[in-house]
């Protein structure tokens, strides 16, 4: 038997070469746990260690970047919608000022006004137009007074259909009639662009000699000429020189055309108060809790 | 396949599998790198490399799980031995073949390893070969297919080439 099995082994190596591992496999697996424990771990970190603690770097770095990757997309979508609340808080902030001044505008000449964003302001250096999202179609017309909370903007003078282009008071043509508060004298508003300083600044002309006005005087629209209703805040005087026929009067305007964003139109007039809707009261109180909170 | 090759290729397939197989899992199964080296092994170089050459990466694979130390390299062995005997009855240059091969191989080797590892509970050794065993298969055999078409393209005639009995 022992003969035939030899000279089976002999004359096939493969079969021996594969007995000769299948015999070595079973003694390892016989080994006693202590010493298969030993043999394994000193082998598995002479052959396999270092491969793998290269590998297991070379992944977690891989994943590392990749969670940096997806840190810094959050990151930038964070900083994109702080941005965008930081613009929506504002936004909100002159949305309530020009909703406080909607509801409450002067009581003893109350104005139809008709809120409007400004979408546009070609031109150069001087503010030459402004464009607003409201037209004809919401009762926009040519020769509207348009103002801000802070004072008079300018005049509607393109109408479309759905949008308007403005005249502001900086506009080399414009000119408005005006009175001193505090004197009741009468002028014309007109702009002075300087060239060299690239400023634009703002005089009343036709004002005569000796006349009542100094600096500190507050302006407002006279109502001559029925285009712009009277008492609508323009601006101030800052420098009054006094020559042998008129008067050169400085006035700074109350209204920074370039910052402006809305704009209300003021589509009529009515006589006494306006009555203010449910919703109004409810929005003029909400305001004024609001504004209490925020000086508490 | 020279000799030198196979044992590189044994030797990055030994790192892979104890690296980098965890990492491309497939529903809990994964290749098994080593049955592939051992398998075309067998094709390109015969018996007794393929043999060796599975108790070789099987004892190295074992040091990772001491307690059955000889276990992987017994059962890689019977692959090694098995699937080279088995190429001289086969169309070896037909890609379904080999797949087919590649499949076995593997449920063998699991076979064996998960019949030793759950002796003392048959009803898991079934479900785990059912499960892994087969999906480890099929995976193993996808990358055989890959291997193969590498084979073609490059021309490497001890595996793709019609060698048919």
């Amino acid at each position: 038997m022992a003969f035939h099995l030899t000279r089976l082994l002999r004359g096939n190596r493969d079969l021996s070469t594969f007995l000769t591992c299948a015999a070595v496999s079973f003694v390892l697996l016989a080994l006693p746990p202590a010493a298969k424990e030993t043999a394994g771990r000193a082998l598995s970190g002479v052959v396999l260690g270092p491969f793998k603690r290269l590998t297991t770097a070379a992944i977690e770095t891989a994943q590392v970047r990749e969670e940096n990757a997806a840190l810094r997309r959050i990151a930038a979508e964070l900083m994109n919608e702080r941005n965008a609340l930081i613009e929506h808080r504002q936004e909100n902030e002159r949305l309530r000022e020009l909703l406080r001044v909607l509801v409450t505008f002067p009581e003893e000449e109350s104005f139809e006004l008709l809120p409007a964003r400004v979408i546009g302001m070609p031109g150069g250096r001087v503010i030459e137009r402004m464009e607003i999202d409201r037209g004809a179609e919401h009762g926009a017309r040519a020769g509207m007074a348009v103002v801000t909370p802070e004072g008079l903007v300018g005049k509607v003078v393109t109408v479309h259909p759905t949008r308007a282009l403005v005249e502001p008071l900086a506009n080399a043509s414009s000119a408005v009639s005006v009175v001193t508060e505090r004197g009741r004298v009468r002028g014309v508003l007109k702009p002075r662009y300087h060239a060299a300083s690239e400023l634009t600044t703002w005089q009343i002309d036709y004002v005569p000699a000796r006349s009542d006005v100094e600096p500190g005087d507050r302006v407002i629209t006279s109502g001559l000429g029925g285009v712009v209703p009277a008492g609508l805040s323009v601006g101030t005087v800052t420098s009054v020189e006094d020559g042998p026929l008129t008067m050169e009067v400085d006035v700074r305007l109350n209204v920074d055309f370039s910052k402006v964003e809305h704009v209300f139109v003021i589509t009529g007039t009515r006589s006494g108060p306006r009555p203010l809707t449910d919703m109004e009261e409810k929005l003029l109180r909400e305001i004024e809790k609001l504004s209490e909170e925020e000086h508490e | 396949m020279r000799l030198g090759a196979y044992a590189a290729l044994a030797f990055v397939a030994v790192v892979l599998d104890a690296t980098v197989a965890p990492e491309v899992e497939i529903l809990g199964a994964r290749p098994d790198l080593l049955v592939l080296v051992v398998v075309y092994g067998s094709l390109a170089l015969g018996s007794r490399p393929a043999t060796i050459g599975g108790f070789l990466m099987g004892l190295v694979v074992d040091t990772e799980l001491p307690e059955y130390l000889g276990l992987h390299a017994f059962a890689l062995a019977v692959v090694g031995f098995l699937s080279a005997g088995i190429w001289e009855h086969l169309v070896r240059s037909n890609v379904f073949v080999q797949c087919g091969v590649l499949l076995v191989a593997t449920m063998l080797h699991d076979g064996i390893y998960y019949l030793v590892y759950y002796r003392n509970h048959l009803d898991m050794y079934t479900s785990f070969l059912a499960r892994y065993g087969l999906l480890g298969g099929l995976y193993t055999a996808a990358l055989g297919a890959l291997v193969f078409g590498l084979a073609r393209a490059r021309g490497w005639r001890a595996i793709a080439g019609d060698r048919s009995p």
